[in-house]
């Protein structure tokens, strides 16, 4: 053993493995894998963390789309609807034109109506006049002989007239 | 501002005194030359300590076995007591964990990315070793020799069968990693680097050796024992340890990527890192 040099010895470098078995083994075992661990597990936390993330990021986009596309159909049928509602006020208001322009002829011709009818009316009524003072005449010509028959019946005329003016 | 002149005067007195002290008591005169405390650095033939009260050991095997007490004793209060608490996002100390354990990790993958599971603790076991082993000479820590002379342990790489039994220990790691990823081919692959476990074990051992030499040197003679180990004792020791860190667990790595790598265009073999 002495004779190797520089006092190298074989019993030593062995207690000098042990030694550093023990070490690796200890700090394997209480540091090195625990820590790692720990720090493999942190990983995979942020990891699921992030995958979550752009699955939500993915869940958003997909809804983004959806509603997107329902967008663009909700303007679509916008547009129908306002079409169909200004047909629908167009065909109310043409409608409307025309019931109102029935009623109009209706007042129209009823009113026409009406005017006839007073006019008739007065006609008969004239008629009636004109048979009473013709009545009245010849009464006045049959009991009155003194009486010039033309001046009295323009004085039953023009009172007649007063009585119609009043 | 009186009370920092206060203070300054008083720290400047302070050293005064204690440096009136450490002369007035005068010297221990030597019990070796300056030759005989350098030639036993190297070869402990001399200051030998008994292990466990039996066979008597270079002080390097004592400072290895105190440096793993050390070591697992931390580890042990950090399982028990830091780890539970580790959250999510990590405060210092828990970042400064992660940071050593993640570097061996990332080391071991980006030099041997097909075979890294046992090479990572590896790595990170035999780091911490030379680290915390490098340092611990800083310490200073007294023990008792044969001839009942007080000596200051060393660095455990300072010693040439740490050294031997590192650097050999690590080519074992690189043979084992070459027959786990390529059988009998990993043999041959590992075998062609016949010269690391000397180069490795004879690196570690030089650059420890050194170290140790200076710092030896340094001590032995009073006058230079004022304001020069500072630089010469923390700063360089602080700064080989690591580079011999580096370095060690670098080519293990390195070398481990070389020969457990499977040939191009062939499958891995299947298994476990």
């Amino acid at each position: 053993m002495s004779n190797i040099p520089l006092n190298i010895d074989w019993q030593q470098i062995l207690l000098h493995w042990m030694n550093l078995a023990i070490l690796v083994g200890g700090l394997y075992f209480l540091l090195f894998k625990p820590v790692k661990q720990f720090m493999e597990k942190r990983e995979a936390h942020y990891k699921e963390l992030d995958r979550q993330a752009a699955q939500k990021l993915e869940e958003a986009e997909a809804v983004k789309t959806q509603y997107q596309q329902k967008l663009d159909g909700m303007e679509e049928e916008l547009h129908a609807a306002r079409a169909k509602a200004q047909q629908a006020v167009q065909q109310s208001t043409e409608e409307q034109l025309k019931e109102a322009r029935k009623q109009a002829r209706q007042i129209v011709a009823q009113a026409q109506a009406q005017a006839e009818h007073s006019k008739e009316k007065a006609i008969k009524d004239s008629h009636r006049e004109l048979r009473r003072l013709a009545m009245e005449a010849a009464e006045m010509l049959a009991f009155h002989p003194e009486v010039d028959p033309f001046e009295q019946f323009l004085d039953m005329t023009e009172e007649g007239a007063e009585h119609e003016g009043r | 501002m009186k009370q920092h002149k206060k203070g300054f005067v008083l720290w400047i007195a302070i050293v005064l005194l204690l440096l009136a002290g450490s002369l007035a008591a005068g010297f221990q005169g030597r019990t070796e030359s300056v030759q005989e405390a350098m030639r036993d650095a190297v070869l402990h033939g001399e200051n030998q300590i008994p292990f466990l009260g039996g066979k008597a050991v270079n002080p390097g095997l004592v400072s290895a076995f105190s440096v793993t007490a050390v070591l697992l004793i931390a580890a042990a209060c950090i399982r028990a007591f830091a780890i539970p608490r580790f959250r999510h996002t990590p405060g210092k100390f828990q970042l400064a964990i992660e940071e050593v354990v993640g570097l061996f990790d990332r080391m071991a993958k980006s030099n041997s990315p097909h075979r890294n599971g046992f090479l990572g603790a590896y790595i990170f076991a035999v780091g911490a070793y030379i680290f915390v082993g490098t340092l611990f000479e800083l310490l200073g820590v007294q023990a008792i020799t044969t001839h009942g002379a007080p000596i200051t342990l060393p660095a455990p790489l300072s010693d040439v069968n740490a050294a031997i039994a590192t650097g050999v220990l690590s080519y074992l790691v690189i043979v084992s990693g070459g027959i786990a990823g390529n059988g009998v081919k990993g043999i041959g692959k590992s075998l062609k680097e016949f010269s690391l476990p000397i180069s490795m074990s004879f690196r570690l051992f030089g650059a420890l050796l050194s170290g140790l030499l200076v710092t030896e040197l340094v001590y032995y003679f009073v006058n230079l024992s004022f304001v020069l180990p500072v630089v010469v004792g923390v700063l360089f020791t602080l700064l080989h340890a690591i580079i011999q860190t580096y370095v060690l667990t670098m080519l293990t790595a390195l070398y481990y990527g070389e020969v457990s790598e499977p040939p191009h265009g062939g499958k891995a073999p299947k298994g476990k890192p």
